[in-house]
């Protein structure tokens, strides 16, 4: 009987300790979709989606923070796309990243979902690619992030946490290994999914580009 | 030194190779560097601020396409030394894997292969694809004088 009650015991304080602690750092928690894909990408890991989630196509781009088409890409091809595309509601985009340029590829992406934990994940995405400067020439070094994460008037004591203790490496890896998965080598690499049916799109290709593979799709 | 491309370019030989060489070199170039696109559809793209970066490709072409065959000529017909042909496919080759490498397929391979080494190499290419295209335009100029020059005095042609 008393075995059995000192079970229960630890048990209940087991749980107890359990809820403190989540209780503790309620804007660390991970708000994943665990079973989120997007024709054959499993997108769990990937950015949160950027439009309607509901829209009949969504463009998945694969990117590195330090990658210099991905540069071009968002200044030359991006707006029109947002403009016409995802603010309309026709697409939506989900980034995931492909960080193999340089160290400090993934620190920037791991950043970003610190970023999100505080809900301004496409903020701090869009300041990387304003900000974007040479390979691991210290643009994008933890203070720079962290210096990003402060104009953004992030709480600074969970961002560091959270960028500090390298809560998202493994996060970063799972994308780079869906890249890898799916044959993509290089940056920005799209795959544009529609209903039953993909397409991919290598390089900053111009708007135009993306406009007949969507319609298509459509 | 008008005489002295003549005298190298009349030879059809010569001609064909230059052509070959600045076909193969622009459009690889204009590839990697992503000013054109085969794939889902063969486009076209020269996006603001990259006008510099096609200019240098353009001249690089050109002066491969020049300094290469000259020199070929010189070996081949005159035995002339082998000193100024490495000089220019080495200004070639730097010209070319300066902007190869950056994000894409050839970058990606690289450092998937050698790892940390490989990545400082992508990244030093990267950051400085402008200044190493220019110097490799420098080293291929220079070469393209001194071949004349020698051709000049191995032909005895007057200037």
């Amino acid at each position: 009987m008393n075995k059995k009650a000192l079970i229960l015991g630890v048990i209940v304080i087991a749980i107890a300790i359990t809820i403190i602690a989540s209780s503790s750092t309620p804007s660390e928690t991970v708000n994943l979709d665990m079973g989120r894909t997007h024709g054959s990408i499993s997108t769990t890991m990937g950015s949160p989606i950027f439009g309607n989630p509901d829209a009949p196509i969504t463009i998945v781009e694969f990117g590195d923070y330090q990658c210099e088409m991905c540069y071009r890409w968002f200044h030359a091809s991006k707006p029109q796309i947002v403009e016409n595309y995802i603010d309309t509601g026709k697409a939506n985009l989900i980034f995931i990243d492909l960080a193999f340029l340089g160290k400090d590829s993934l620190k920037a992406a791991q950043a970003t979902y610190c970023a999100e934990d505080q809900g301004k994940y496409w903020e701090f995405h869009n300041m990387l690619y304003n900000s974007q400067e040479n390979v691991d020439d210290g643009w994008a070094n933890s203070e720079r992030l962290k210096a990003f994460a402060f104009s953004l008037g992030l709480d600074m004591d969970l961002f560091d946490s959270c960028f500090d203790s390298g809560k998202y490496s493994k996060r970063v890896q799972y994308n780079i290994d869906q890249a890898k998965k799916h044959n993509v080598h290089s940056t920005p690499t799209f795959i544009i999914v529609g209903d039953n049916q993909q397409k991919q799109v290598s390089g900053a290709q111009p708007y135009d580009v993306f406009v007949n593979v969507f319609d298509s799709m459509i | 030194m008008v005489q002295t491309i003549k005298l190298v370019f009349s030879n059809s030989k010569y001609l064909t190779i230059s052509f070959i060489i600045f076909a193969s070199m622009f459009v690889g170039l204009l590839i990697l560097s992503e000013y054109v696109f085969l794939d889902p559809y063969v486009v076209s793209h020269l996006p603001p601020g990259s006008e510099f970066g096609l200019v240098l490709i353009v001249i690089l072409s050109v002066l491969s396409a020049l300094v290469i065959p000259m020199n070929i000529f010189r070996i081949s017909i005159l035995k002339g030394s082998k000193q100024k042909m490495s000089g220019s496919i080495f200004g070639s080759l730097v010209g070319s894997i300066a902007g190869a490498c950056s994000c894409g397929p050839i970058g990606f391979a690289v450092i998937s292969t050698f790892g940390s080494i490989g990545a400082t190499t992508t990244a030093f290419l990267t950051n400085y694809e402008i200044p190493i295209r220019l110097a490799a335009i420098a080293i291929l100029t220079v070469t393209y004088f001194t071949t004349v020059k020698s051709l000049k005095i191995e032909c005895n042609l007057d200037s």
